[in-house]
C-alpha cells in the first residue's frame, strides 16, 4: 500500500513533458494575471504577496496538507477578510507570514514575497525579528491568554516599544499611557501598573490590540479576535480597530468564521475552504454576489436567511480531511449541485470582475448551460417560503413553571448568586430562549431545571404541574429522567471520550433497561441514529473519529432516545463551525415537530434565536431583564440592556452592518436604591425588569 | 494582607497543635525501656526502676504528660536526654547542634537552588539535545536510586578522587564540602525537574507565542516571560525542598558523623533514646510546617494572581 | 460589472474540458460524511508511544524478567539464602561460578539472598503500591464527590505532608516493632493521602466535565458513573502511580534500615543486604555492590516505565 503511494509520488514528480510544462506555465501565467487584474482597484500598493504558499504538518506520524497552494495579496490601507470554518487553514496561513507555525508544521512550497524578500525561504530567527512586531504584528483570539498574567499591563507594553526602539523606560512609559488612551482605556497612568486579571475579556483585547500597534505595524493580523467576546464587547473592539487602521493607513488581515463581522470591518473578502482560497473579492461582491458553491450555501445557510418554520439551506456533511490527497473540487462531495468535472479535475481561477475571482468550474464558459438553470432553480426556491405563524398561546398550557429561582454559589468563601429571583413560564410545544452574555448565569438556570444543581437552589419549578425542585423519590427521578433532556454546547467534552458511541447512546436506555433484549436495544439505537443523519456502521465507533457536528448529533440522540417531552439545549451550536449549523437547528425544529417537543434554547447569539424561538427570555447578570414573543422583542425592545444586545448583533449584510448604530448599556444608569425594581407583564405576555418610574417610561414608550 | 498572614499563622498553629498530639500519645505507648540508661536495666531492681518512671512522671495520664511537657516547653525546657547523653537536658544539646544543621542546610539549600535553576535553564535550552539528556539523566537517578545508595558511594569514592576528608571536622573547611553538595544533590534534581516542567508548560501558551510575534527575540521571551512565570510556582516548591533536606541531613549527618540534629536522630533511635527522639521528631515537623507557611506567604507575594485582599 | 461582459481574453485554451464533465453528478450523502477525522484509538496510541522507544521495551522485558526470576528461583534451585556455614572457608568468598555473587560473613549465597531479596522487596513494594493507589483512589473518589470531607481531608493532607516524610516514618518505626507488617503499615499510612489528593483533583475535574453532568441527566447511577466515566479515564493514572510507588518505597526499605528502624536483621531483602554489605564494604566490596546494583536496576527501571507511561499516556504526545 505505502509502495504504491510512494511509486504515485514519484510518478507525480517526474519530468513534464516540453508540452506539459508549457501548458503549466501558462495556467500559472493566467492565474497570476487574474490575481493582480484588482491591483488598481485597491487602495494603495500591494504589501505582501502569497503565491502558491502549501503547509505540511506531521500528525501521529501522518502528513497531513493544512494549506493546499494558497496565493492572496495583501493591499495597504485595506481590511482584507479571511473567512473560514475550522480547519480551513485561515490561521495556519496567516501564521506563514510571521513564521509562527508550530514545530511540526513547514512551508513546503511557494513564496511570501514582502519588502522583495520571500519569507518562505527564512531559516533563521534574525530574519524573523526584522518583521514581527514591527512590520507584521498579530493579535490572537483569546484575549484571556494572550497577556502575562504576572507581569503589569504596562510593562508588557513598554518592552515593545522598548525592544523595537530601543527606547529608555520613561519614554516607553509615557507612550505607552499614550496607546492605553488611544485603545479606549480609561485612566492609564493607573491602568499602566494593573496585572491582566485585573481587566475584563474585552479591556484585555484592548490592550493586547495596543501592543499589536505599538510599533505601527505596516500589517496588523487579527485571528477571529472578537470570537471569545460577548456581543456587545465584540461591537466594540470591531469599531475600535476599524478606526485604528483608519488613523494609521494600517492594512488589516482579519482572520474569522463569522460572516457578520465579515460585513462589518471588510474591505475586502477571501474565502477559504480545505486549505485553499476558493473565491476573493469586494465584500459587496461577496455577500450579494457569490460565485462559488461553497460561499454562496454558507451565506445561504445563515439562519437571518431562514424563514420561520421551514428548514434553512444546509451543507450537508463535513469538512474533507486533509490527511488524504484531494481530488477535483474539495467541496464537491457535500454540494448536492456539483459537476462531475468537480470530481475529476481540481479548478482553477476563474474571473468574475476585475475585482472578483473564484475557484470553480461554474464559471468556465463550458459550464454557462448549466450555471444559468442553478440559477433559475434558486429563484423559485427563494419565491415560495411562507413564514409560519407565530405559536398561538390562547389556551396554551404551561409545561414548566419556574418562581423566584436562585442559585447561589459559593467562590473563595464568598456566596454570589449566579441566578437571582428568576419566573418565568414554558408552554407545551413552544421553544423558549434564553439569551445572555457570558457569566449570566444562563446555563446555570438549564442546569438548575435540570436538576444538576439541588443544594444551592432556592425557588420552585414545576413540571407538568409536580414540583421538581427539592428532594425526589427514586420514582419521580425516573420520571424526570424519561421527560426531560438536556443537550450540551460543547461536542467535544460532552461525549464520553473512552466509551463506544453505542454505549453513549444507549446509557439511558441502560438506566432503566428500557429495552426488552439486546437485539430491541440495537434496533433503538440505529432507529435514533437514522433520525439523525448518521449511519449505524457508527455504533462501533470511538468520538474522536467524528467532527464536531457528528458528535452534536450523537449528542442530541443520546437525549433523545428516552423519547423526552422538554428538551433544555445548552447552546448547541455555539461551537460548531458555520457550515454545520444549520444542519443542527434542522434536525432541534424537525425533533421538535415530529416528537412534539418543548425546548429551553440557551444561546448567545441573536440570530440563530430568532430563527428559531417563540419567546425570547434576556438575562443579564443573573436577572431576567426582558422576556417576549419573539417578532414583539425585536420590533420593541424595552429595556436597554435588550437594546444594546440587539444593535451589537452582527447582520451578514455590509450595507446593514456598516450603518449600525452600537447603543451602550451600562447598568450604573438605574437607580435602585430607594425605588426596588420588579417584574412586571407591561403587555400581554411581554415581562420587563425595572422599577416603577422605568415601567412608566417604557409605557410611554410602548404606547407611542 | 494582615488578615491573610495571621488566618495563616492560626492555620499552621493547629496544624502544630495536631501533630503534637499525634506525635506525643504513640510514644506514650512504647516500651519503657527507652527511659532507662543502659546500666540501671543490669543493676536496678522492679521497685527503684518504678520509682524512677514515676519520677519522671511516666506513670501519668499520657494527657497530663503532654500538659506538662507544653508547659515546660514554654520554660525552656525539654526534658532530659537518657541514653545518648545521659541527664544532659535536650534543650543544651539542641542549641549547640541545631547551628551545625542549619549551616549546611543554608548552605545546601542555596547550592540547590543555583545549581538546580542553572541545570533546568540548561535542559530548556537544550531542550532535546544532549543538555537535556544528560540533565534528566541525571534527575533519573537521583530519584530513583535510594538516595542512601549514591549518597554512601559518594562519600567512599569522591572523597578519595579529590582527596577530600572523609568525615566532618568543625575546624576543616574542606570536610565540609562532600556534606553540603551531597545534601544538595536531590534539592538540585527537584529544581532542575520542576524548573524544566514549568518552563516547558509556559512555553506553550499563548502569551509566550504572543511575545515571540510582539518581535521579541527566542532568548528575551525566555528570560521574560517564561524563566520568569516557571519560577513562580516554583517558589511554592521551596518548603518542599526544605523537606528534602531535612530528609537528607538524617542520612548525611550519619554518614559523616557531623554533630546536628539530623545525625542526633538516628542515633537517639538506634539507642533508643525516647525523650530525645520524641523532641526531635517535634522540631523537625513544627520547622517543616512554619517551612510550608512561609512558601505559601512567599508565593502570595511574588504571584499577583492570588490576591490577598480577597477572603 | 456584469460577468458575461468581463473580457475572458486570457481565457487559455488548455483549460477547455470534455463538455460531458459539465453535467451535474449524483449526489452521495453518505460520501459527504466522510469526516477528517483518523481513526485514533487512545489506548492504541497509548502503547504505541510507549513502545515506540527500545529503552522502553528493554526494560520492560528486564523488570518481568526478575520479577518471575525472583519467584521462580525458589523453584529451580535448591540454595537455601538462610544457611549459615560453619566453615571459615566458606566466608566472604568472592563472585564464582559457584557463588555467582559471592558469599557474606556467614558464608551464605549472595546471588540467592538478592532473588530472595528481590522477592521479599517486590512484595513489600507491591502491596504498598496496591494499598496507596488503591485507598488513595477511593478516597480520592469520596473526598471529590463529597464536599464535606473537604476540611478533614485537607487537614490530613496537611500534616501528612508537613512532616517530611522519612521523619513520619522513622517515628511509626520507631514506635512498632520492626516487621513486614509494620513497614507495610508505616509506609500505607501516608502514602494514600497523597494519592487521595491527586485523585480527587482528577475526579472533580471528571465530576464536572459535560459528558459526566449528560450521565447524570439520563439517571445513571454511581456505579455505572465509576466503571464507565471515571475509571477508564484515570487508569492511565493508576498504573503510573502504582509504578512509581515502587522505587519510593525500595527506597523507604533501604532508608529506614540504614537509620536502625527496618527489617529485622534475619529478613532477607535488597535493603538489609544493602545495609549489611555496607558495613563490609571496606573489605568486601562486592557484598555491597551486587545487591546494590540489582535494586538499582529495579527502581530506575519502574521509575522510567512509570514516567515513559506517563508521557505515553497524555493524548498530546501522540504525535
Amino acid at each position: 500500500m505505502k509502495k504504491n503511494l510512494k511509486q504515485a509520488e514519484a510518478a507525480s514528480q517526474q519530468v513534464l513533458s516540453p508540452e506539459e510544462a508549457a501548458e503549466k506555465e501558462a495556467l500559472r501565467a493566467y492565474e497570476s494575471e487574474i490575481l493582480t487584474q484588482s491591483a488598481p482597484h485597491h487602495a494603495g500598493p500591494c504589501l505582501l504577496s502569497a503565491r502558491d504558499v502549501t503547509v505540511k504538518f506531521n500528525l501521529r506520524g501522518k502528513e497531513l496538507t493544512a494549506i493546499r497552494g494558497a496565493s492572496l495579496d495583501v493591499y495597504e490601507g485595506e481590511t482584507l477578510a479571511i473567512v473560514g470554518e475550522s480547519g480551513s487553514g485561515k490561521s495556519v496561513f496567516t501564521k506563514t507570514f510571521v513564521g509562527m507555525l508550530d514545530k511540526n508544521g513547514r512551508i513546503d512550497g511557494g513564496q511570501l514575497n514582502f519588502h522583495g524578500e520571500d519569507m518562505a525561504k527564512y531559516t533563521k530567527e534574525a530574519e524573523w525579528l526584522k518583521v514581527r512586531g514591527k512590520k507584521i504584528a498579530m493579535v490572537f483570539q483569546d484575549p484571556m491568554t494572550s497577556l502575562n498574567p504576572v507581569r503589569t499591563i504596562g510593562e508588557q507594553i513598554a518592552e515593545v516599544i522598548m525592544w523595537h526602539f530601543g527606547k529608555t523606560h520613561d519614554e516607553a512609559k509615557a507612550e505607552t499611557i499614550e496607546l492605553l488612551r488611544k485603545v479606549g482605556i480609561h485612566d492609564p497612568e493607573a491602568r499602566y501598573k494593573q496585572y491582566p486579571g485585573e481587566f475584563s475579556g474585552g479591556m484585555r483585547q484592548r490592550v493586547v490590540i495596543a501592543v499589536a500597534i505599538a510599533c505601527r505595524p505596516e500589517i496588523l493580523i487579527c485571528d477571529e479576535p472578537t470570537t471569545a467576546l460577548d456581543v456587545t464587547v465584540q461591537a466594540q473592539v470591531l469599531d475600535l480597530i476599524k478606526s485604528l487602521q483608519k488613523e494609521y493607513k494600517m492594512s488589516v488581515v482579519f482572520i474569522t468564521h463569522d460572516l457578520g463581522v465579515v460585513a462589518n470591518v471588510a474591505d475586502w473578502v477571501a474565502v477559504m475552504y480545505a486549505g485553499k482560497i476558493v473565491e476573493y473579492g469586494t465584500v459587496h461582491e461577496i455577500f450579494k454576489a457569490a460565485e462559488h458553491p461553497y460561499t454562496k450555501a454558507l451565506l445561504r445557510s445563515l439562519p437571518q436567511l431562514g424563514t420561520k418554520g421551514h428548514d434553512l439551506y444546509s451543507i450537508q456533511g463535513t469538512p474533507p480531511s486533509l490527511f488524504k490527497e484531494i481530488k477535483g473540487d474539495a467541496f464537491a462531495p457535500r454540494n448536492a449541485d456539483a459537476m462531475k468535472i468537480d470530481f475529476e479535475e481540481e479548478p482553477p481561477i476563474f474571473p468574475v470582475t476585475d475585482t472578483h475571482w473564484a475557484r470553480t468550474w461554474l464559471l468556465s464558459p463550458q459550464a454557462e448551460v448549466y450555471r444559468a438553470e442553478l440559477i433559475k432553480r434558486e429563484a423559485e426556491r427563494m419565491d415560495n417560503a411562507v413564514p409560519e405563524a407565530p405559536f398561538n398561546y390562547n389556551g396554551a398550557e404551561p409545561l414548566l413553571q419556574v418562581r423566584d429561582l436562585s442559585v447561589q454559589f459559593k467562590l473563595s468563601g464568598k456566596t454570589f448568586k449566579a441566578v437571582d429571583n428568576v419566573s418565568f413560564d414554558i408552554y407545551k410545544g413552544e421553544t423558549l430562549s434564553l439569551v445572555g452574555e457570558s457569566g449570566s448565569g444562563k446555563t446555570t438556570i438549564g442546569r438548575a431545571i435540570m436538576r444538576i444543581y439541588t443544594n444551592n437552589v432556592s425557588g420552585k419549578v414545576t413540571f407538568k404541574g409536580d414540583r421538581i425542585t427539592g428532594k425526589l423519590s427514586r420514582h419521580e427521578k425516573k420520571k424526570l429522567h424519561m421527560e426531560m433532556q438536556m443537550i450540551f454546547q460543547d461536542p467535544m467534552a460532552s461525549l464520553n471520550e473512552r466509551a463506544k458511541v453505542d454505549y453513549i447512546i444507549s446509557e439511558g436506555l441502560y438506566n432503566y433497561h428500557l429495552f426488552e433484549n439486546e437485539e430491541d436495544r440495537v434496533a433503538k439505537v440505529e432507529r435514533i441514529l437514522e433520525e439523525v443523519g448518521l449511519t449505524s456502521e457508527f455504533v462501533s465507533r470511538f468520538p474522536h473519529e467524528f467532527s464536531g457536528g457528528q458528535r452534536q448529533r450523537i449528542g442530541i440522540a443520546r437525549s433523545l432516545i428516552m423519547n423526552p417531552d422538554f428538551l433544555v439545549a445548552d447552546e448547541p451550536i455555539s461551537a460548531l463551525d458555520v457550515s454545520i449549523r444549520a444542519q443542527v437547528i434542522n434536525l432541534l425544529n424537525k425533533m421538535k415537530k415530529e416528537r412534539s417537543l418543548t425546548y429551553l434554547f440557551i444561546a448567545h447569539d441573536l440570530s440563530a434565536v430568532r430563527f428559531i424561538s417563540d419567546h425570547i427570555a434576556v438575562i443579564h447578570k443573573g436577572h431576567l431583564v426582558e422576556l417576549a414573543p419573539c417578532e414583539e422583542l425585536f420590533a420593541h425592545p424595552l429595556h436597554p440592556y435588550t437594546k444594546a444586545l440587539l444593535s451589537a448583533v452582527p447582520h451578514p449584510d455590509p450595507d446593514v452592518e456598516r450603518n449600525k448604530k452600537l447603543l451602550h448599556y451600562d447598568p450604573a444608569m438605574h437607580d435602585y436604591s430607594t425605588d426596588k425594581p420588579v417584574w412586571v407583564e407591561i403587555t400581554p405576555g411581554h415581562f420587563v425588569y425595572g422599577n416603577d418610574a422605568e415601567i412608566r417610561a417604557y409605557r410611554r414608550e410602548l404606547e407611542l | 494582607m494582615a488578615k491573610y498572614i495571621l488566618k495563616r499563622i492560626v492555620r499552621s498553629l493547629i496544624t502544630v497543635s495536631i501533630v503534637f498530639f499525634v506525635v506525643f500519645m504513640p510514644l506514650r505507648f512504647m516500651p519503657l525501656n527507652g527511659y532507662f540508661p543502659d546500666e540501671m536495666i543490669k543493676e536496678t531492681d522492679e521497685a527503684t526502676r518504678m520509682t524512677y518512671l514515676r519520677n519522671l512522671g511516666l506513670l501519668d495520664h499520657p494527657l497530663i504528660q503532654l500538659g506538662r511537657f507544653v508547659k515546660n516547653l514554654f520554660r525552656g525546657d525539654l526534658g532530659r536526654s537518657i541514653t545518648v547523653y545521659a541527664k544532659v537536658p535536650i534543650a543544651t544539646l539542641l542549641v549547640e547542634k541545631i547551628p551545625v544543621t542549619a549551616f549546611l542546610g543554608f548552605w545546601s539549600m542555596l547550592l540547590g537552588i543555583v545549581a538546580g535553576l542553572a541545570m533546568g535553564l540548561m535542559m530548556v535550552r537544550f531542550k532535546d539535545k544532549l543538555g537535556d539528556t544528560l540533565g534528566n539523566g541525571y534527575i533519573m537517578i537521583v530519584r530513583a536510586v535510594p538516595s542512601l545508595i549514591y549518597l554512601f558511594f559518594i562519600q567512599i569514592w569522591v572523597s578519595k578522587w579529590f582527596n577530600l576528608p572523609l568525615v566532618y571536622y568543625d575546624y576543616k573547611p574542606l570536610s565540609w564540602i562532600l556534606p553540603i553538595v551531597s545534601l544538595s544533590l536531590s534539592s538540585v534534581a527537584w529544581y532542575a525537574l520542576w524548573l524544566r516542567r514549568f518552563m516547558v508548560d509556559e512555553e506553550n501558551q499563548d502569551y509566550v507565542k504572543f511575545a515571540t510575534v510582539k518581535g521579541l527575540s527566542k532568548k528575551a521571551v525566555l528570560k521574560k516571560h517564561v524563566f520568569r512565570n516557571a519560577i513562580i510556582p516554583l517558589s511554592a516548591y521551596l518548603p518542599s525542598d526544605l523537606l528534602n533536606i531535612i530528609s537528607g541531613s538524617l542520612v548525611i549527618e550519619t554518614l559523616y558523623a557531623i554533630p546536628g540534629t539530623g545525625g542526633l536522630l538516628t542515633t537517639a533511635i538506634k539507642e533508643q533514646d525516647n525523650p530525645l527522639v520524641q523532641v526531635l521528631v517535634l522540631m523537625y515537623a513544627v520547622v517543616s510546617i512554619f517551612g510550608v507557611f512561609f512558601g505559601d506567604l512567599l508565593l502570595a507575594f511574588v504571584d499577583p494572581r492570588i490576591k490577598l485582599t480577597e477572603d | 460589472m456584469n460577468r458575461s461582459e468581463h473580457k475572458l481574453c486570457s481565457f487559455p485554451k488548455s483549460l477547455v474540458r470534455n463538455q460531458d464533465l459539465f453535467a451535474p453528478a449524483p449526489f452521495n450523502a453518505a460520501e459527504s460524511e466522510k469526516t477528517g477525522a483518523s481513526n485514533y484509538s487512545y489506548w492504541k496510541s497509548t502503547l504505541r508511544t510507549f513502545f515506540k522507544s527500545k529503552a522502553v521495551v528493554a526494560l520492560v522485558v528486564l523488570v518481568c524478567g526478575i520479577i518471575l526470576m525472583s519467584f521462580l528461583y525458589p523453584v529451580f534451585s535448591s540454595v537455601d539464602p538462610t544457611k549459615v556455614s560453619t566453615d571459615r572457608q566458606d566466608w566472604n568468598l568472592r563472585p564464582s561460578l559457584t557463588h555467582l555473587f559471592g558469599t557474606d560473613g556467614l558464608g551464605r549465597d549472595i546471588f540467592a539472598r538478592a532473588w530472595y531479596g528481590c522477592r521479599n522487596s517486590f512484595l513489600l513494594a507491591f502491596c504498598i503500591a496496591l494499598s496507596d493507589v488503591g485507598i488513595g483512589m477511593i478516597m480520592g473518589a469520596l473526598w471529590g464527590y463529597n464536599k464535606k470531607l473537604d476540611p478533614i481531608m485537607i487537614e490530613i493532607y496537611n500534616i501528612m505532608t508537613n512532616v517530611p516524610s522519612t521523619v513520619y516514618l522513622v517515628l511509626l518505626a520507631y514506635i512498632m516493632n520492626t516487621s513486614y507488617l509494620t513497614l507495610f503499615i508505616s509506609m500505607a499510612s501516608r502514602g494514600w493521602i497523597v494519592e487521595a489528593r491527586f485523585f480527587r483533583n482528577r475526579i472533580l475535574s471528571i465530576r464536572d466535565s459535560e459528558y459526566n453532568i449528560a450521565s447524570q441527566c439520563l439517571g445513571t447511577p454511581m456505579r455505572r458513573i465509576a466503571t464507565r466515566n471515571i475509571i477508564p479515564h484515570i487508569i492511565n493514572l493508576i498504573i503510573m502511580e502504582a509504578a512509581l510507588c515502587i522505587p519510593y518505597s525500595i527506597g523507604s526499605e533501604v532508608f529506614l534500615g540504614f537509620v536502625g528502624v527496618g527489617m529485622p536483621v534475619d529478613a532477607i531483602t535488597l535493603g538489609n543486604m544493602v545495609n549489611h554489605g555496607r558495613g563490609s564494604f571496606t573489605l568486601h566490596p562486592y557484598q555491597m555492590l551486587l545487591p546494590a546494583a540489582v535494586l538499582c536496576i529495579i527502581t530506575v527501571a519502574f521509575y522510567v516505565i512509570g514516567n515513559k507511561f506517563a508521557d505515553a499516556s497524555d493524548p498530546r504526545n501522540h504525535v
